[in-house]
C-alpha cells in the first residue's frame, strides 16, 4: 500500500514543535513586556540637564507646586517654569554651583532650557490640569510623592485603565481644595468634626460616632462627601471627554 | 411588519429636486454615487502600479523587516522647552484673542484672531463691532491659510537676485534723491481705505508733488459722479427695504461685505405668521446666491441687463408721473442712441407687476445694480429710484474722503509716453489681470525701475526690478474703516514669517520718515482722529474693542441730478446686440480666487463654489439650451468629462471646459476670473483656465461677440454635485413652502415627504436620556451608589439650520475646516468623491424637467446629524463611534481600524474617510503631468505611499491644537465642535471650584459653522436650558427632521424655507411648490406591503 502521507510530513511534527516554541515565546516576551508597569513608563527617570531636586525644593525648603508651576490652576498644561523663576532665587542662592551651569547659560544666552518629557499623553489625549486641580484631585494622584524624589520619575502607569478608574469612582481621589498640592496629607489627619461641620457627614455613616477620637475619616469618606457636595462628575463613559 | 417606504411621490407641481441634469437623465455615474457611499473603485490604489494586492505585498514586507529590525521599540525622547523669560499674557496651552481687521476692497472687516502660543490659527468676526457682530466670510476664514502659504515669497531680490533689506534700502535711497518733483514717480496701489496710507500719501504728495497715484482693481466698481455727485458712497439700507429688486446686483455673494448680507437677512427672518418679510426680485445672467435666495427670478443676459431698466423705467415713470424719466427713456428708444440692439424678448408681465410692486411699497423699495454694469445703466437705476422716492430714504449716502487717484489706463499712458521712471507696485498682479488691451506685461519691462511689494512670486515679481515680500495683515500694525466708516485697528498676531514688509513700511520709507518697528504710525494717525484726552487709555481701548467707539459715520442724505443723470444715460446709454451666433461672455469675480488673489489658497481651491460646485478649475457656464445648440450632450455631461470649447472675440481666443448650468441666460457665457496662473505656487499649478486675456478697459464686465466652438477634446473637472447623493430622499430633505402656505399651516413642513405618510413613530422602549424626565431635575445617588445622576450637568447639545436664511455662501464650510484641521486632497481625490468637508453644503435645483429653464434653487448645509438612535454605532465592530450622554454622536480616533462599515450604513453620507496621509504627506507632492498637473492630479504618483513623509512647517503652525490630526485609515465627521464643548465644560468647573454650580450659561459659546454664519442661519447650542436660542428654535413650527420617519432621532433641526412670491407675478404658483403634494394637509400611512422574501 502506498504511503498516505508523502514523505515530507515525516518533520510536521518537528515543524509544529518549532512553531509552537516561537509562537508562546512571542507571546511570552509580548505579555512580559506590555502587561507589566514597564509598558506604561512607569520608574522612567531620564537624566535632566539639571538634576532638579524636588526633594530640597518642596520636601526641605517648603516650597509650594504652584511657585514653579504657576499656571496648572488655569490652563490645560502644567507649565515647566521659565529660566527667569529659577533665576529669581538662584541668581543669589548657589550662584556658583556648577550643576547649574546649564541655567546660568541661558539665562545668559537667552536660550531655553530643554528638559526631558517624562509624563507624556498621547497626541489623542486631552487632559486638562486646571479640571483636575480645581475640583479636589491632588498632584499625588497621578504624579506620585515628587516631593520626595531627588530626580523625578513616572510614578504611575497614566494608562487610560488607570484614568478610568478614578473617572468611574472619583471618591478615591478627592480632598479639601486647600490640600491639593500638599502631597504629604492623609485622609485620617483631616479633624472630623471640622470636616463634617464644613462639608457635612459623609454617605453611609449614620451609624458612626465622630465625637470619639478614635474614629478617623477614610479616603472613601472624604471623597463621597466632596463628590456629593461638589457634584463631581467626570466624564467616565463619555469618550469625547478626553478624545477629540 | 417590515415597513416598506416608498419614497415621496411627485409634487402637485409636477416640480422635483435635482442635483445635477445627471441626476434627471438617471445616468450611470449618478446611479454610481447615489448607490454607493464611496464610488466605484474609490477603495483601490490608484494608477496601475500600486494596485491592493502590491501594496498588501509590501505591507507584508515592511511588517516582517520591522520586526526583524526591532526599529521602533525604543521611545522617542521628548524634550519640554519653557521660555526663557515670561511672555506677557502668555499662558502656556491657552490661546489669546486679539482684535484685527482684514483690508478688502470694501473696507476693513473687523475680527478676532485666536492665537495659540503665539501662532494665529483661527479667524472670526468681531462680536463687539456692529458690522460683523461676530460673523465673518469665506475669505477672511481662509486668509489664516494664507499666511502660512510655504509657497509665499521669501526674499527680496534685485533683478532676479537674492539680496538683503540693507540693499533694498540703498537702492531705494538713490531713486527718490533723484526724483525730484517726483514727476518719474508712480504707485499702482490696491483700493484700500486707510487712514495712516491716506496720511503717508499726503506726505509723499507734499515731497514730490508731480507723483501719480493709481488704483486698479480688476473687480472694482463702476463708478462715476453723475448721479449723486462728486465722491458720493451709496449705502442702500436694506433693513429698511420692503421691495427689493436686484438687477445683476449679486449683493449677497460676490458683491456682498458681512454687514449687508446681515442687514438683508433680518428682514428675511422669519419668527412667526406674522413675520413680515422682504420680497425679493433678482434679474441676472447666471444662478448667484442672490438668485438663489430670491423670491422672483429672471434670466437675462448681462448686456440686456440695461434694457431691462430701460423698460423697467418706463414703466416707473408712467407710474410715478415721473416726466423727465419718461421723456428720457422716449428718446433712448426713439433711437437716439447709436449702437442699439434689438431689445430681448423680456416678459411684459414680470415687468408690469414687478413694478406695480415697487410702486405700491414706494419709498420702501429699492433698485439695485451691479457695480460692474456700465456706468450708464447705473445712473439710469439711480434715476428709477429717485422717481420711486428710494434715494433719502432706502438710499443713503456717505462722502468719500480719500485721496484722488487716477485708473489704470491713465498710469498706462503715461507709461507709454516714458514719463514714469520708477513704479511701485504695491500687491495686485497688473501683468496677470490688467485690461489685456493695455499690454501690461510689455509696459512694465519699458519702466526703467520697478518696485513691486507682492505676497507671493507671481506674474508681476517676474518682470519687476526689485521685489519684496509683501506683509499679511496678521503681520503688521495698521488701521483702516470698515464698511460702517468706524476706525478699526489692525494689530500684528506674528512677526512677518519672511522678512515680509507692509505697505506702510514701504510707504514711510519713500515720504522720509523711519521704516516704523511698531505702532507708532498708526499712534500718530489715531492721535490726529481720535483726538484722546488720555492716550494710552484710549489706545489700549482701540486695540482691545478694535474699533474707535462713536466712529462709524452714520449714512448722510444723498441728493440725485435728475437732469445731469438723464443727459449722461441719453449720451451713453447702449445696449450691444446680439444675435443667433453671437454670444456674450461675461467675467464674473470667482466665489473662492475673487479676482485671483487666492489662487495658491488650498481651502478655497477645494471648496465647491456654491452654485456649480466645481472644484480646483472654473469652466464657461452655459444654459441647457446653448449647449444644445452647440452640440454638447447634456445628458451624460455629469460624469467626469467635459467638451472644451473654444471662445473666439476680436482679441483672441480662449478655450476651456463648458459647463451647462442651470439657470442660466441663454446666448450668454459666464466665466469666473482668477484661473490660469501661470507663475503661481505649488497649489494654484495648473487650475483652471485664464480669461483675463479677453477682457479689454472698455469690456471689464462683458463683451459681446463672440464665436464659439466645440474641439473634439474633453477635459475633466471635479465637480461634487452628485457627490453624496441620498436615494430618492432629495425632495425630503429640502422643504420650502410660501408665506400663504406657512399663514395657513404654520407646521408645513412637518407632513412633507414621507412624513406625510407614515404614523408617528412609537418605541416600545424609552430612551436612557432622551425620555428620562429627571434629567434636569436636581441629582440622586443611584442605587449602587456608584454612578451619580447625570443631571448634574445635564446639558444636551442641538443645532437648528435655518434654510430660509441659508444663502449657500459655504463659509462655514472653510471656518469647519480651519477649526478641525480638516485636510485638503486634492482635484484628483475630489474626482473620488473623497473630499474630507465634514459639513457640506448641498444645492438642488427645483423643476419639472430639464426643459425647464427656470429652475428654482435651494441650498443646504448638512453635517452630521448626531442622530439618537444612529445606524453608523451599531455596525461598527470595535465601538469607535458611541453615543455619549450628551447626545453627541462622538468618533474616537484611536479606537477606529478603518472598516468603513459605519460610512456604509450613514443615511446622510457625511462620515469621510483618511484614505491616505492627507495631514502628513505633501498634498502637492509628486511630478507633475503632461498638463503640468502636480502629483495629485496625475493619479500614479499622488499620495505616494513611498514619498517622503512631512509637510512645511508653516502649514503645521496652522493646526488647532486642541483637535486631533487624524492619519491614515481613519474615519471622520462633524463632532459638533466637542473641544468648544469640552472647553467650555472645563472652563465652568474650574470656575466653580468647590461648588456644584458648574452650569453653562446658554449660548456662551457656539460652533465654528454658527459663529462664522453671517445670516444666523445655523444655531448650536444647549437643548435641555430652555433660555438657549437653539432650544426655542427648535419648538418653531417650521422645524423638521431629515429622515424622522426612519426614527434615527436627529439632534439637527432643520427649518423649513418660505418664499415670499408676488401671487400676481408669472409662475408665482409654482414658486416653492416642488414639495407640494396632495398630502401637504392630513396624515395617512402609505399602503402596508408585505416585504419580499
Amino acid at each position: 500500500m502506498a504511503n498516505i502521507f508523502p514523505r515530507s510530513s515525516n518533520i510536521l511534527p518537528i515543524k509544529l514543535v518549532i512553531i509552537l516554541f516561537v509562537v508562546s515565546n512571542a507571546l511570552t516576551v509580548g505579555a512580559w513586556y506590555y502587561f507589566t508597569p514597564k509598558y506604561t513608563r512607569v520608574g522612567y527617570q531620564p537624566a535632566q540637564p539639571i538634576p532638579f531636586p524636588h526633594d530640597v525644593h518642596v520636601g526641605q525648603l517648603g516650597m509650594d507646586c504652584r511657585y514653579c508651576h504657576s499656571f496648572v490652576e488655569v490652563a490645560a498644561h502644567s507649565n515647566i517654569p521659565t529660566t527667569q523663576v529659577c533665576m529669581n532665587c538662584h541668581s543669589q542662592i548657589q550662584k556658583d554651583n556648577p550643576k547649574l551651569a546649564p541655567l546660568r547659560e541661558s539665562w545668559k544666552t537667552g536660550q531655553p532650557m530643554e528638559w526631558i518629557q517624562i509624563h507624556k499623553t498621547s497626541d489623542f489625549v486631552f487632559f486638562n490640569h486646571s479640571a483636575h486641580v480645581n475640583r479636589g484631585v491632588s498632584c499625588v494622584s497621578c504624579h506620585g510623592k515628587v516631593n520626595e524624589m531627588a530626580v523625578v520619575y513616572h510614578a504611575k502607569p497614566h494608562s487610560m485603565d488607570w484614568c478610568l478608574d478614578c473617572h468611574r469612582d472619583p471618591a478615591g481621589a478627592l480632598r479639601p481644595l486647600n490640600e491639593i498640592t500638599n502631597l504629604n496629607w492623609q485622609p485620617e489627619q483631616e479633624d472630623p468634626k471640622a470636616f463634617i461641620a464644613k462639608y457635612g457627614k459623609p454617605p453611609g455613616s449614620e451609624n458612626r460616632d465622630f465625637s470619639s477620637s478614635k474614629e478617623r475619616l477614610t479616603q472613601e469618606d472624604i471623597g463621597s462627601t466632596l463628590r456629593d457636595k461638589w457634584h463631581i462628575n467626570p466624564p467616565d463613559k463619555n469618550c469625547a471627554g478626553c478624545h477629540r | 411588519m417590515k415597513r416598506i417606504f416608498q419614497h415621496p411621490t411627485e409634487s402637485l407641481t409636477g416640480k422635483k429636486y435635482w442635483r445635477s441634469l445627471g441626476q434627471l437623465a438617471d445616468t450611470p455615474e449618478f446611479r454610481g454615487w447615489l448607490e454607493r457611499e464611496f464610488p466605484q473603485g474609490a477603495a483601490e490604489m490608484e494608477g496601475g502600479e500600486v494596485t491592493r494586492r502590491n501594496f498588501l505585498k509590501l505591507m507584508g514586507a515592511s511588517t516582517a523587516l520591522a520586526g526583524l529590525g526591532l526599529a521602533a521599540c525604543r521611545r522617542p525622547e521628548m524634550h519640554l522647552v519653557p521660555f526663557t523669560k515670561g511672555v506677557e499674557w502668555s499662558i502656556p496651552g491657552k490661546p489669546l484673542f486679539y482684535t484685527t481687521a482684514r483690508p478688502t476692497r470694501r473696507g476693513y472687516s473687523p475680527l478676532v484672531a485666536t492665537t495659540h502660543d503665539g501662532r494665529p490659527t483661527k479667524i472670526e468676526g468681531n462680536p463687539l463691532h456692529a458690522v460683523p457682530k461676530g460673523s465673518t466670510d469665506l475669505f477672511a476664514q481662509s486668509s489664516i491659510l494664507d499666511l502660512y502659504d510655504p509657497d509665499r515669497a521669501k526674499k527680496i531680490t534685485n533683478a532676479g537676485k537674492v539680496t538683503d533689506e540693507a540693499a533694498f534700502e540703498k537702492a531705494l535711497e538713490g531713486m527718490l534723491k533723484d526724483a525730484g518733483d517726483g514727476s518719474g514717480l508712480a504707485f499702482l496701489l490696491e483700493d484700500d481705505n486707510s487712514p495712516t496710507r491716506q496720511r503717508l500719501m499726503g506726505l509723499i504728495e507734499k515731497k514730490y508733488p508731480k507723483a501719480m497715484w493709481a488704483v486698479y482693481e480688476p473687480l472694482g466698481e463702476e463708478t462715476s459722479d453723475v448721479a449723486y455727485g462728486k465722491d458720493m458712497e451709496v449705502l442702500p439700507q436694506f433693513e429698511k427695504a420692503d421691495v427689493i429688486l436686484s438687477l445683476d446686483c449679486d449683493f449677497l455673494g460676490s458683491e456682498a461685505e458681512v454687514g449687508t448680507t446681515r442687514a438683508f437677512s433680518a428682514r428675511r427672518k422669519v419668527t412667526g405668521p406674522d413675520s413680515k418679510m422682504n420680497r425679493l426680485y433678482v434679474v441676472e445672467n447666471r444662478y448667484t446666491i442672490t438668485g438663489g435666495i430670491s423670491d422672483h427670478r429672471l434670466r437675462v443676459p448681462a448686456s440686456q441687463v440695461g434694457a431691462f431698466a430701460l423698460a423697467l423705467a418706463a414703466q416707473v415713470a408712467e407710474k410715478m408721473n415721473d416726466a423727465a424719466l419718461g421723456a428720457a427713456v422716449k428718446a433712448i428708444d426713439a433711437g437716439e442712441v447709436k449702437g442699439r440692439g434689438s431689445v430681448p424678448r423680456l416678459d411684459p408681465d414680470w415687468i408690469k407687476y414687478c413694478v406695480e410692486d415697487l410702486v405700491v411699497s414706494k419709498g420702501a423699495s429699492l433698485v439695485l445694480v451691479g457695480e460692474r454694469q456700465p456706468a450708464a445703466v447705473q445712473a439710469l437705476v439711480a434715476a428709477i429710484n429717485a422717481a420711486l422716492g428710494n434715494v433719502g430714504k432706502t438710499l443713503l449716502g456717505r462722502k468719500n474722503t480719500d485721496m484722488p487717484t487716477v485708473r489704470i489706463a491713465e498710469l498706462a499712458r503715461s507709461m507709454t509716453d516714458k514719463k514714469v521712471k520708477t513704479l511701485f507696485i504695491v500687491g495686485g498682479n497688473p501683468v496677470y489681470n490688467a485690461p489685456a488691451d493695455l499690454d501690461w506685461a510689455n509696459l512694465q519691462k519699458s519702466v526703467p525701475t520697478v518696485v513691486r511689494l507682492g505676497f507671493s512670486e507671481d506674474e508681476t515679481s517676474e518682470l519687476a526690478t526689485w521685489n519684496v515680500p509683501l506683509a499679511h495683515y496678521l503681520e503688521f500694525w495698521g488701521d483702516g474703516r470698515a464698511s460702517d466708516g468706524s476706525y478699526v485697528s489692525v494689530q500684528p498676531m506674528i512677526l512677518p514669517l519672511f522678512g515680509a514688509w507692509s505697505e506702510l513700511d514701504l510707504l514711510a520709507k519713500i515720504a522720509g520718515l523711519e521704516k516704523p518697528t511698531g505702532p507708532e504710525l498708526v499712534q500718530e494717525t489715531f492721535k490726529q482722529i481720535a483726538k484722546p484726552g488720555d492716550f494710552y487709555t484710549a489706545w489700549a481701548k482701540f486695540l482691545h474693542d478694535g474699533f474707535l467707539a462713536n466712529s462709524a459715520v452714520k449714512p448722510g442724505a444723498l441728493t440725485f441730478d435728475s437732469a445731469a443723470s438723464l443727459t449722461f444715460v441719453k449720451e451713453r446709454f447702449s445696449t450691444p446686440a446680439t444675435g443667433d451666433d453671437v454670444y456674450e461672455v461675461v467675467f464674473t469675480p470667482c466665489s473662492k480666487m475673487d479676482d485671483g488673489r487666492f489662487n495658491n489658497n488650498g481651502w478655497l481651491q477645494e471648496i465647491p463654489d456654491p452654485i456649480t460646485k466645481l472644484t480646483w478649475d472654473n469652466a464657461a457656464q452655459i444654459s441647457p439650451a446653448t449647449a444644445r445648440k452647440l452640440g454638447i450632450k447634456i445628458e451624460n455631461k455629469d460624469g467626469e468629462h467635459y467638451e472644451m470649447i473654444e471662445i473666439q472675440l476680436e482679441k483672441g481666443s480662449v478655450t476651456l471646459p463648458a459647463y451647462i448650468a442651470p439657470g442660466h441666460a441663454e446666448g450668454s457665457i459666464s466665466i469666473p476670473l482668477g484661473y490660469g496662473r501661470r507663475v503661481v505656487g505649488r497649489v494654484g499649478a495648473g487650475t483652471g483656465f485664464d480669461v483675463y486675456p479677453l477682457r479689454t478697459t472698455s469690456s471689464p464686465y462683458y463683451v459681446v461677440g463672440a464665436k464659439v466652438r466645440l474641439t473634439g477634446d474633453v477635459y475633466k473637472l471635479g465637480l461634487t454635485q452628485e457627490h453624496f447623493a441620498l436615494e430618492g430622499r432629495g425632495g425630503d430633505l429640502t422643504r420650502e413652502g410660501t408665506v400663504s402656505e406657512y399663514k395657513s399651516k404654520p407646521d408645513f413642513a412637518k407632513t412633507m415627504g414621507m412624513d406625510g405618510h407614515i404614523p408617528p413613530n412609537v418605541s416600545l422602549y424609552s430612551h436612557p436620556t432622551l425620555n428620562n424626565p429627571e434629567l434636569s431635575s436636581h441629582p440622586s445617588t443611584t442605587a449602587t451608589g456608584q454612578r451619580v445622576n447625570p443631571g448634574w450637568d445635564a446639558t444636551g447639545w442641538g443645532m437648528t439650520v435655518d434654510l430660509n436664511s441659508c444663502t449657500g455662501c459655504s463659509a462655514c464650510m472653510v471656518a469647519c475646516q480651519a477649526e478641525n484641521n480638516i485636510p485638503i486632497v486634492g482635484k484628483h481625490q475630489v474626482m473620488n468623491g473623497r473630499e474630507m468637508h465634514w459639513i457640506r453644503t448641498d444645492r438642488y435645483f427645483a423643476s419639472v424637467d430639464e426643459n425647464d429653464p427656470d429652475p428654482e434653487m435651494i441650498s443646504q448645509p448638512l453635517m452630521c446629524q448626531h442622530c439618537e438612535n444612529a445606524p453608523c454605532e451599531t455596525v461598527c465592530p470595535v465601538n469607535a463611534t458611541v453615543h455619549n450622554e450628551e447626545g453627541l454622536n462622538v468618533m474616537v480616533y484611536n479606537r477606529c481600524i478603518g472598516t468603513r462599515y459605519c460610512a456604509n450604513n450613514c443615511p446622510f453620507k457625511v462620515r469621510r474617510f483618511n484614505f491616505f496621509d492627507y495631514n502628513q504627506r505633501d498634498v502637492m507632492a509628486g511630478k507633475a503631468d503632461k498638463n503640468g498637473h502636480f502629483g495629485v492630479f496625475s493619479g500614479v504618483y499622488e499620495w505616494n505611499l513611498i514619498s517622503e513623509k512631512g509637510t512645511a512647517d508653516t502649514i503645521k503652525m496652522q493646526k488647532n491644537p486642541n483637535v486631533t490630526v487624524r492619519m491614515r485609515g481613519v474615519m471622520e465627521k462633524c463632532t459638533l465642535c466637542v473641544q468648544r464643548i469640552q472647553e467650555a465644560k472645563i472652563a465652568a468647573k474650574v470656575a466653580a471650584r468647590d461648588s456644584a454650580e458648574y452650569r453653562i450659561p446658554a449660548d456662551s459659546f457656539t460652533t465654528a459653522c454658527a459663529q462664522v454664519c453671517p445670516t444666523e442661519a445655523i444655531v448650536f447650542g444647549d437643548i435641555y436650558n430652555p433660555e438657549s436660542a437653539v432650544s426655542k428654535l427648535r419648538a418653531a413650527e417650521r422645524g423638521y427632521r431629515l429622515l424622522e420617519y426612519l426614527n434615527i432621532n436627529t439632534r439637527v433641526t432643520y427649518l423649513a424655507r418660505i418664499r415670499n412670491p408676488n401671487p400676481k407675478m408669472p409662475g408665482a404658483e409654482k414658486i416653492g411648490a416642488a414639495m407640494r403634494s396632495h398630502h401637504g394637509e392630513d396624515k395617512h400611512e402609505a399602503e402596508p406591503k408585505e416585504p419580499q422574501a
